[in-house]
């Protein structure tokens, strides 16, 4: 396990952290710097991914005061840090030209690489107030990333969300960790008994954790800075961050707390807490995409909806489901880097990502164009696409709930629901930026760089090999070792004669569209009040596919408050937090400042009262004297 | 009776290392911005009364001397707050001066009932304790480490104090208090633990509502006491629930709160002389005129939150690890607190550096490069005692500490 003398999970957290300062610091090396960090990453994540296939490896590297920091790796450690590491390379790679010559280009790629060695940590750590520790860290660098906007925008304000609606669930996480800590006497993992959840105590840790898995995945109610900086952020930090590392990072911190530490499938309550998030996250942010105007927030919603999916799948407790979840969240990093990496290399070439602008660019980029379909088909769940298999299993999990609890079916319509709404936003995303009419200005728009497109592309292939050969390739090699119990059949469905009849259908289908009247359309021009249109005026823009979804009834002012932000948890917090600390400042600080200044008062009035006795005159003066006296004696003759 | 006893443990030297390194920085950041002629003397003994005040009562065993530190630094504080020689400085001074001795006075009753009932003024012989007397000298220590209800003196007092001083009012003179309640009353079972109970709920309470006021402050000033009044309720909390966790975790709390806070009040300084204006509405963006300054000044933000490669995660996680040891609720009620303390620092860093664009019209003067470097060394030894972490807790926790 040692490379150069140092142990692999060594070089895997501070190669990537020595590249990006070095190449912070060398700007003319940068290049150089971050491609040995990130190649050297990959290759050592192969290595642990390798070694991980037989026995776990745990290691402890010092205890600090009780608390072991230690590492433990194995089969999903070895999963998680490959994919980290791949979307990592490829993102970068990505970057190199999508990045370049943009403002505080240097800041980002140092952002990149501390997120990755941060990620790694996460994942090779073996006790959860270590894990924490890296956790931490990236809210810092996702702050930072944040604050770089792409153009002349201002991501200042999605950047103080983020990090605020973070920061939180990262003191929650934080308090749930120590409780446990204190509950059980340690947090390494695995535990040899997992925890069940009778303890009221232990019940609050588990949902103090779930706090920082959620919002870190970005289910609901945790999302509402993805779709902000959506706006306003290049696509680059989109994919990577949320599209990526964050569901990585998530799901493996909501399997490795679920069913390593504590035994989820003991608390029915806390599974359909999960399940509901999930459903919810699922299908009402799938609704919220359908009518957004911009690309990138589409996708951003997307991203939302899809996480849903993963915390169904694994509050579901159903091994099939789990691993059903976990191989979603593969997909989910495959097809969303490829359509966030899209959509950006298409802002690349025409300044904007607004829907409305855009247009009919497929001939013009082909290549992007053809990965963007494979995506929106894998994402939708066509068959045979990977999308599709992951979420069969989804489904399959809750069928097999059906014995457990009486309104199982809910859910599977929710899943199913919000895959339908995902066909639909995805074909309006298809249909708006690579479809229909072109706009004249976008005519001379060329296929993206060589750089930008074949990161997407070779995720494209992955989505195609992991749909036909499910079985085979990751479900064999990453997903079913990863679990801690054993799946027997998952022989429901077959990859492999589906393909060959959707071929077959396709070619019937492109037989009848080649013999048919299909292909050719009647053209002719279009007339307002006698004049001939220009050919821009007439376009029909794909953004507002499903505009008359909002006039539906109760949907309108749903739409309505969610874009007020009424469901954004951000605004609730700042309020709580601001209508407290009005009462805490105006009126709590300001009795105690009153208080003091009316003991001042007090002290003032007396020294008046005194003052005024003490005239200057003798005779007072004798008066109080035998006064005095007088007090004394009687005093003395009692 | 009145012995100099002088004890020197970790926690006593680790404090007196840290006192003068602030005060080093304080004098460093004197001598580049206080330029203009007069009594800078004053200024300089002022510093050095407070620093040794610091260092004295971090190292000293004896309830007297103990006193008589304590007063010099009340003292050392009063011409600190008054050294503009303004009607509001003198006034903040006087109130300052006399809160803090009326609290000194209640306390030193408190230590006479206890040199009465014990015979001794010497910390580590005392053995039985008066719960009045112990109630009497709360007082005293409140007082000086702003607690709520007894901190109010120290919001006109920032407000009056020349910048270079704010550090070592952060890092050194509002300790004392603290310092005075690990040495004396959370050292030993001699006291009931309900007692401990009501000053944690007394410190988490002091830290949310204060957390809360500095939410809603717009001068910069005030931001910054009320953020320390928030986080001296968090060093407190450490040591009123005690236990390895909260004893060590208050110690480091003290120096992560020492170093951000120091550095941020430096940097407010150097905003200040950049611009003129102490309001956060009416500042002009000046993250384009230093952004190394807005770099620096989120690190140390950072820090006071609790983020990771930051000292202050570490001091955080151990306070709230010896908090839930004692109770659940005791760090429900500390989360709060820190959740406030995120709210606060971030609204103050983002309207600081991020709410308003730069326009041509403002002008922005150059920040003193000397004051920039002392808040760039602030920065980089909250980052590098956030990374290297153990070493504090591992110097605190050997040999059994004190």
């Amino acid at each position: 396990m040692e490379f150069w003398g140092i142990e692999l999970y060594y070089w895997i957290i501070f190669l990537p952290i020595a590249g990006g300062l070095l190449g912070f610091i060398i700007n003319r090396l940068r290049t150089e710097l971050n491609f040995l960090a990130f190649v050297g990453t990959l290759y050592f994540a192969i290595k642990i991914f390798l070694k991980t296939r037989g026995e776990p490896i745990s290691d402890s590297l010092a205890s600090i005061g009780g608390i072991n920091f230690r590492f433990f790796l194995d089969n999903l450690t070895g999963f998680i840090l490959l994919f980290v590491a791949i979307s990592a390379l490829l993102i970068w790679f990505y970057s190199l030209k999508a990045m370049s010559k943009r403002p505080r280009e240097r800041a980002f790629y140092l952002y990149l690489t501390v997120t990755l060695a941060a990620a790694n940590a996460v994942v090779v750590a073996g006790n959860l107030i270590f894990l924490f520790v890296f956790w931490n860290l990236l809210v810092f660098s996702l702050y930072g990333m944040l604050q770089i906007a792409k153009g002349n925008n201002d991501s200042s304000h999605a950047a103080r969300k983020a990090i605020t609606i973070i920061g939180v669930a990262d003191y929650a996480l934080m308090l749930g960790i120590v409780i446990l800590l204190v509950m059980v006497g340690n947090v390494d993992f695995p535990v040899a008994d997992k925890i069940t959840l009778t303890n009221p105590w232990l019940i609050t840790s588990y949902i103090l954790i779930m706090i920082g898995v959620l919002a870190k995945l970005g289910t609901m109610p945790f999302h509402t800075w993805i779709p902000e900086s959506a706006k306003v952020v290049p696509a680059s930090t989109l994919a990577f961050i949320p599209g990526s590392i964050d569901k990585l990072l998530g799901v493996y911190l909501l399997l490795r707390v679920s069913f390593f530490i504590f035994d989820i499938s003991s608390s029915m309550p806390l599974r359909i807490l999960l399940m509901v998030i999930g459903a919810a996250s699922i299908v009402f942010m799938s609704a919220a995409a359908l009518v957004q105007k911009d690309a990138q927030r589409v996708l951003a919603f997307s991203t939302v909806s899809q996480a849903g999916y993963m915390v169904l799948g694994i509050g579901t407790g159903m091994p099939i489901a789990i691993a059903g979840a976990l191989f979603h969240m593969l997909n989910n990093v495959l097809y969303k880097s490829i359509l966030f990496m899209s959509v950006g290399s298409v802002e690349n070439r025409t300044r904007t990502s607004n829907m409305n602008a855009l247009g009919g660019l497929g001939p013009k980029m082909p290549i992007t164009f053809f990965s963007f379909v494979i995506a929106v088909l894998a994402i939708s769940g066509v068959p045979p696409f990977n999308g599709f298999y992951s979420k069969w299993m989804i489904y399959q999990g809750i069928i097999e709930m059906s014995n457990q609890i009486p309104l199982w079916f809910i859910f599977l319509i929710c899943a199913m629901f919000g895959s339908v709404l995902t066909l639909a936003y995805s074909l309006k995303l298809l249909h708006a930026i690579f479809l229909g009419q072109r706009p004249k200005a976008l005519n001379k728009v060329r296929e993206a760089r060589f750089v930008m497109v074949v990161p997407s592309l070779i995720f494209a292939l992955a989505c195609v090999v992991f749909g036909i050969f499910a079985d085979l390739i990751p479900l064999k090699l990453f997903v079913l070792p990863s679990l801690p119990f054993k799946i027997e059949t998952i022989g429901f469905w077959s990859p492999g004669l589906a393909t060959i009849l959707i071929i077959v259908g396709i070619i019937i289908g492109l037989i009848i569209f080649l013999i048919g009247t299909v292909s050719n359309p009647k053209r002719s021009r279009v007339f307002v009040g006698g004049e001939v249109l220009d050919e821009d005026e007439a376009r029909v823009t794909g953004a507002d596919f499903y505009s008359s979804v909002r006039t539906l009834g109760m949907l309108n002012k749903t739409y309505l408050f969610g874009e007020g932000g009424a469901f954004d948890i951000y605004n609730h917090l700042q309020g709580l937090a601001r209508g407290f600390a009005f009462i805490s400042k105006n009126v709590i600080n300001r009795i105690i400042v009153a208080a003091y200044h009316s003991i001042g008062k007090l002290v003032q009035a007396t020294g008046a009262l005194t003052s005024v006795l003490h005239t200057g005159e003798l005779y007072n003066y004798v008066g109080w004297i035998f006064l005095g006296g007088a007090i004394l004696m009687l005093l003395l003759a009692l | 009776m009145i012995g100099f006893d002088f004890f020197l443990d970790r926690f006593g030297i680790f404090l007196s290392a840290l006192f003068i390194f602030i005060g080093l920085m304080s004098f460093i950041y004197a001598l580049a911005t206080l330029k203009k002629k007069g009594h800078r003397l004053e200024f300089y003994i002022t510093l050095i009364l407070i620093v040794t005040s610091g260092v004295g009562v971090a190292l000293s065993y004896n309830l007297l001397l103990i006193f008589i530190l304590w007063e010099i630094s009340t003292f050392a504080l009063w011409r600190a707050i008054g050294f503009y020689r303004q009607k509001e400085s003198l006034n903040a001074a006087s109130f300052s001066f006399i809160i803090n001795f009326m609290a000194a006075s209640i306390m030193l009753i408190g230590i006479i009932m206890l040199f009465i009932e014990n015979g001794t003024f010497n910390i580590s012989e005392i053995q039985s304790f008066d719960m009045v007397a112990v109630v009497l000298i709360t007082i005293g220590i409140l007082t000086k480490s702003v607690t709520m209800p007894l901190h109010v003196w120290l919001v006109p007092a920032y407000k009056a104090i020349p910048s270079a001083m704010g550090g070592c009012f952060a890092g050194i003179a509002e300790n004392l208090g603290v310092i005075l309640f690990l040495r004396l009353l959370a050292n030993g079972n001699f006291i009931a633990p309900q007692f401990f109970y009501i000053i944690a709920w007394i410190a988490i309470t002091s830290s949310v509502l204060m957390g809360g006021a500095a939410l809603l402050s717009n001068k910069l000033r005030n931001l910054l006491a009320y953020s320390t009044v928030s986080q001296i309720g968090f060093i407190l909390l450490g040591f009123a629930v005690g236990g390895t966790y909260g004893l060590v975790g208050g110690m480091i709390y003290i120096l992560a709160h020492a170093l951000a806070k120091s550095g941020l009040f430096f940097g407010v300084g150097i905003i200040e002389e950049m611009t003129g204006k102490d309001d956060l509405n009416s500042l002009p963006c000046v993250l384009k005129a230093s952004p190394t300054l807005g770099v620096l000044m989120a690190l140390l933000a950072g820090s006071i939150v609790g983020f990771f490669p930051m000292v202050g995660f570490f001091a955080k996680l151990m306070v709230v690890i010896g908090t839930v040891t004692v109770s659940g609720y005791l760090g429900v009620g500390a989360i709060v607190a820190a959740v406030f303390t995120l709210l606060y620092n971030w609204r103050f860093y983002h309207e600081l550096f991020f709410a308003k664009a730069l326009t041509r019209s403002t002008k922005v003067k150059r920040p003193s490069y000397i004051a920039l470097a002392v808040v760039f060394i602030l920065a980089l030894a909250s980052l590098l005692f956030g990374i290297f972490f153990y070493q504090p807790f591992n110097y605190l926790t050997a040999g059994g500490g004190f």
